[in-house]
């Protein structure tokens, strides 16, 4: 048997954050098992209230946050922690506690959609390349080739100044290179369970391809997909930070994590809160999302819970 | 698996609350997206908010300033936040780019033919009571077409360790290091605050290195930190004609390579930039700043002639000269362009160690200094885009002199006994342009309403903490042909409104 | 047979590197923005000046006369001269080049010194209280937004406590002779204490913030494999025989643990060079990364292209190394 990654590398890189096992997961696991696994774990359910906390938080900002995020008050600019703003104010006297809490609806918001059209995308293309071969799967393959070799963040900036600013244009910009790695998974994946018994078997008897496809072959790397998609799902909101950072990022009209520290960097020097604690939901956002990835994977591929 | 559904059932909730939050009723309210650069994110976001309050909805967008001024120039925009620096203490290189008619600063596609005309008089003629009376006319007839909201101009706060002496900030942000002294030492590092720099060849376009370049050449005139005309390489000139001037160079001047500076030197300079393809097969961009000149020419070693093609003010000509120092013609010759770059020589008062364009520049003191060696044996020019870096280095002695010093932080060095906070007005406009030739702003009303509604008071004061001047217009107040009666737009939301029902909102 | 492989790899990245210059470039050409207009600024010039200049340096040009001017110069080895610097784009990498080198190589050798030894520690006690705060460290660290990092340690390390300086390579007053473009080694040649001492308090800061994240990959992964090669069979042997649990751990198990950690050294390689842009931008670092935002950002084509063209190869060539090491310390990966 060979150590974790060999795998991955026989085919290419590893995934951002740790390299995920390609076999060992075979049925679709159940939402109760896992749950109840999580649960049974006090890590695993940390993680996964934590992250829960954060959607409702998001969701349920316009009735927790105690001010306007965008209401200005030019005399109250940069006021410390206090009472009246338990996370002080910004360059324009925003509260930042607000602001942080819609700042969790971009940060999830671009997370899950980026990795929702990624996985959708590339999980597409790399069964399609996986299972008709021929001209499909070359072109693919040199698709891949190319963008891998392309570093990401410089693709993202080019992308979004060509694009111009927005939210949508942050997704595209991010996905368009973010399905990479679904399909490479998805086309190796589908490689394997297009020589197992029951496809053979469906194809004897005359299934249509694209039927084999989607009720065969897709139900069994789902859950594989599923992991990488949640293992992902950090990175992507660190990389959605990054651009707002850079400036090129979420429209300022929206409130997002990545922009406020920028916004704080300035004036790093007299008010350490602007920059730190947008930066801290940020970190403890993507450690409990990360977190719950882990758990997941680990629950669902029984040959990693061994180790 | 019921994990992925939930993900996506609340990105969905997410998505739908994000929507209805951001919602506004349809009545025809005036509505338009502010375009701006992260440098003015903040100011932007001030200004749409104090919009809201005037019933005009504004949505802030940053861009990467390439990309924005880009697709302003395309006429795709229709308000932008954006400013214009003045190198002449003269709207000749303000006013006039963005104001006539397609000039190349003019993205607001503004046109009125009396300011045309009268810029072109204010240009051209000789007599200066002439040009003032030119200047404003076009001023008030700018300030009632309101192709902008207009804005301020803001002071340089540039800080020093209080060990610096002779030292003083310069309106166009150029460090003039000669007169500088260091109490114990004889090296001042100064933190700039470019990310990395033009080569230092004068010939080529300037992004923002004026700091580094006047230290280490010297033109035929010099600015004085406020903007004065002073002799340098030239010790006298004369006006022959309305378009003929004659200089006379100073004698014995020499370059820090060790050869005489004489006329052909001059003459050479200026070719590099006239004739096209003139450096290494690459037309100079600066030759335009030299208003409408035909020749230089050589009369004899110490005397050279400028020929315009028509009448051009004393007062632009030597404003213009200010910025083509000269280059000397032997070694450019021989060194080949890339390598002036390498080595940089001029006959300014510190010549070129060692460096590279985005991290350091290093330059030492040049013995034969036609007005004697300077104080400082050693000047390091540090490339610090980030102001909280400027100001640890500052605080910490990394650094004796910083650029721009943002005016949030102006207190915290004030309090620092071993630093000074020193400030020079400033020679650039900023402003909100409008895209004149399309709705909404094509109608003067609209414009004038938002220049009514924005309050700038608070803004100036609390974001720049009163470190700015309201503009009029774009004519600054150390500019020539100022017009201090001319006063700015006043904060009226009432009659922003009228305005805006009388245009049909 | 595995020579042929590693030919048939070499001369994959040929075209790879081409096919990622032509797709940056026509990014970047769609990319609103001209050159020589971001050039000029706020400088005046009138349309025939602009004009002529974007003539001169061939802007003016259909894209596709363009690319294949680009490809005429690269066939003759030339990658063009920087719009913007005027200095051959060759020039200007190898200037950033060693910058970035120096600071990918410092956050790898604090990875692996911060790595190794808690992945170990953790695979030794599989599931005890250190072992899960061995992995959920390193889930903090690959948590970490790495620029905001950066900002904290500017802010509480060189700004508040004045420990360590806030930005740039070394301090610029100090001059080292260039020899390999190197500050480091430059001044080990030059037997500059001052120099190297310099050079090593500017490489702390942003080396560590580079250096977190890898270290978080890397420790899960010495973690994993090491627990996996236990409890092979030679290992078992060897406990069997008696051996000392140092000696099995050392000995046999060891070396083959550091496989994998070597695939994600090797791959972070790739990632660093072409990642480490924020990082260098927020420490003003003069290296690559920083070339690339800011030549990205004045449509300054040719750099732009030639830097992606060397990450594509850097890429490729790393993945490569990756897999010829591989073969090299595991017999058994050619088997298979």
């Amino acid at each position: 048997m060979m150590p974790a990654g060999a795998q991955s590398v026989r085919a290419g890189p590893a995934p951002f954050l740790y390299p995920v096992r390609r076999h060992g997961v075979r049925a679709l696991g159940s939402l109760r098992r896992v749950a109840a696994r999580l649960a049974a774990e006090p890590v695993g359910a940390a993680a996964a209230a934590a992250v829960l906390a954060y959607v409702a938080g998001a969701v349920l900002a316009p009735v927790l946050a105690p001010d306007n995020p965008s209401a200005t008050d030019l005399g109250a600019r940069l006021a410390a922690p206090s009472a009246a703003h338990w996370f002080g104010t910004d360059l324009l006297g925003r509260d930042i506690f607000s602001r942080t809490l819609y700042g969790a609806r971009v940060s999830l918001l671009v997370g899950a959609l980026t990795v929702g059209l990624s996985a959708l995308i590339g999980t597409a293309l790399g069964m399609a390349g996986a299972y008709y071969r021929g001209a499909v799967d070359l072109v693919g393959a040199r698709a891949v080739e190319l963008l891998q070799a392309f570093p990401y963040l410089i693709f993202a900036v080019a992308m979004m100044a060509f694009l111009g600013p927005g939210f949508w244009n942050l997704i595209w910009a991010l996905a368009l290179k973010g399905w990479i790695e679904f399909y490479r998974l998805a086309r190796g994946e589908t490689l394997t369970q297009s020589h197992r018994e029951y496809v053979e078997a469906a194809r004897a008897m005359g299934y249509p391809s694209s039927w084999i496809l989607v009720s065969e072959i897709l139900p069994n790397i789902l859950n594989t997909v599923t992991v990488v998609a949640l293992l992902r799902l950090g990175y992507f909101m660190v990389l959605e930070a990054s651009l707002s950072f850079l400036g090129v990022g979420i429209p300022p009209s929206i409130p997002a994590w990545g922009s406020m520290i920028n916004d704080g960097r300035n004036v790093l020097f007299v008010a350490w809160w602007v920059s730190t604690i947008p930066g801290l939901a940020l970190l403890v956002l993507v450690l409990a999302v990360n977190l719950l990835g882990d758990r997941v994977r680990e629950i669902l591929d029984p040959h990693a819970s061994r180790r | 698996m019921k994990k992925r559904t939930d993900v996506v059932l609340a990105a969905v909730l997410i998505a739908a609350s994000l929507l209805l939050g951001t919602r506004t009723d349809g009545a025809r309210a005036l509505s338009f997206v502010l375009d701006t650069t992260a440098n003015r994110a903040t100011e932007a976001q001030a200004i749409t908010a104090q919009l809201g309050r005037a019933g005009i909805t504004a949505q802030v967008r940053v861009w990467q300033l390439s990309a924005l001024i880009a697709q302003v120039q395309a006429g795709q925009r229709t308000a932008y936040t954006t400013d214009w620096g003045s190198a002449y203490f003269d709207p000749y290189d303000l006013a006039v780019p963005k104001f006539v008619t397609k000039a190349r600063g003019n993205f607001s596609f503004y046109s009125n033919p009396i300011v045309d005309r009268d810029m072109a008089v204010a240009s051209s003629t000789p007599n200066d009571a002439q040009r003032k009376a030119a200047y404003a006319d076009a001023q008030r007839r700018i300030y009632q077409d309101a192709p902008w909201a207009f804005g301020y101009v803001l002071r340089n706060i540039e800080a020093q360790a209080s060990t610096v002496s002779g030292w003083v900030p310069a309106a166009d942000n150029s460090e003039t290091m000669y007169p500088a002294g260091v109490r114990g030492g004889d090296t001042v590092v100064v933190g700039l605050r470019n990310d990395s720099i033009a080569p230092l060849d004068p010939g080529i376009p300037p992004t923002d290195r004026e700091a580094v370049l006047r230290n280490i050449y010297d033109a035929l005139v010099g600015h004085t930190p406020d903007g004065k005309v002073v002799p340098q390489l030239a010790t006298s000139w004369r006006k022959v004609g309305p378009a003929v001037y004659d200089f006379t160079l100073r004698s014995g001047v020499r370059f820090q390579n060790g050869d005489p500076l004489t006329a052909d030197d001059v003459v050479f300079t200026f070719e590099r930039v006239l004739t096209p393809g003139g450096i290494s097969g690459v037309s100079s961009t600066r030759k335009d700043l030299l208003g409408p000149i035909l020749r230089v020419q050589k009369l004899d070693p110490s005397h050279v002639r400028f020929v315009y093609s028509a009448s051009f003010p004393e007062a632009l000509v030597l404003q213009s000269l200010v910025h083509f120092q000269i280059v000397p013609q032997k070694y450019v010759q021989q060194a080949g362009e890339q390598g002036f770059i390498a080595k940089p020589v001029g006959a300014g008062p510190f010549r070129y160690v060692r460096g590279a364009l985005n991290s350091e520049v290093v330059l030492e003191r040049y013995d034969g200094y036609w007005a004697g060696p300077a104080k400082l044996r050693q000047v390091v020019f540090r490339m610090m885009p980030d102001p909280s870096s400027r100001i640890a280095a500052l605080l910490s002695g990394e650094v004796q002199v910083i650029q721009e010093v943002p005016p949030d932080l102006v207190d915290r060095l004030r309090a620092s006994p071993n630093v000074e906070v020193k400030t020079a007005e400033g020679t650039r406009s900023y402003e909100i342009e409008f895209n004149t030739k399309a709705a909404p702003f094509d109608d003067p009303r609209v414009r004038q309403a938002v220049n009514y509604a924005i309050n700038w008071d608070p803004i100036l004061r609390d974001i720049y903490h009163g470190y700015a001047t309201r503009l009029s217009t774009a004519f600054l107040p150390n500019g020539f042909g100022y017009d201090p009666t001319l006063k700015p737009y006043p904060y009226d939301p009432a009659k922003a409104r009228a305005l805006l029902q009388d245009a049909g909102y | 047979m595995r020579s042929l492989r590693i030919a048939h790899r070499v001369i994959l990245a040929v075209p790879v590197a081409l096919g990622v210059a032509v797709l940056a470039f026509f990014s970047l050409h769609l990319l609103p923005g001209d050159p020589v207009q971001i050039m000029l600024g706020d400088t005046d010039a009138s349309a025939a000046t602009i004009r002529a200049v974007q003539h001169e340096l061939h802007l003016d040009r259909p894209l596709h006369v363009q690319l294949a001017l680009f490809f005429a110069q690269l066939a003759r080895g030339d990658l063009g001269t920087s719009i913007v610097q005027r200095r051959p784009v060759a020039a200007l990498i190898g200037d950033a080049l060693p910058a970035t080198i120096e600071l990918t190589a410092a956050a790898l050798v604090i990875a692996i010194v911060i790595a190794v030894p808690m992945g170990l520690a953790g695979a030794l006690r599989p599931r005890s209280w250190f072992d899960r705060a061995v992995l959920s460290t390193s889930l903090l660290g690959a948590s970490m937004p790495a620029f905001w990092f950066g900002l904290l340690l500017i802010l509480f390390v060189a700004v508040d406590a004045r420990l360590l300086p806030t930005s740039g390579q070394i301090d610029p007053t100090i001059a080292v002779p260039r020899v390999t473009g190197f500050v480091l080694i430059d001044g080990v040649l030059a037997r500059n204490a001052a120099a190297v001492g310099s050079a090593l308090r500017h490489l702390v800061l942003p080396a560590l913030t580079l250096g977190v994240v890898v270290a978080a990959v890397l420790a899960r992964t010495v973690r994993a494999s090491m627990i996996e090669v236990l409890q092979r069979r030679y290992v078992t042997t060897a406990r069997a025989k008696g051996l000392p649990e140092t000696a099995v751990v050392v000995k046999h198990a060891l070396r083959n643990a550091l496989i994998p950690a070597l695939t994600v050294i090797g791959l972070q390689i790739g990632e660093l060079l072409g990642g480490n842009m924020i990082v260098e931008t927020v420490f003003a670092w003069p290296g690559l990364g920083r070339l690339v935002v800011n030549s990205i950002f004045a449509r300054d084509y040719l750099v732009v292209q030639a830097a992606v063209m060397l990450y594509a190869v850097t890429y490729v060539a790393a993945n490569l190394a990756v897999d010829v090491a591989y073969t090299m310390l595991d017999p058994q990966v050619e088997a298979t």
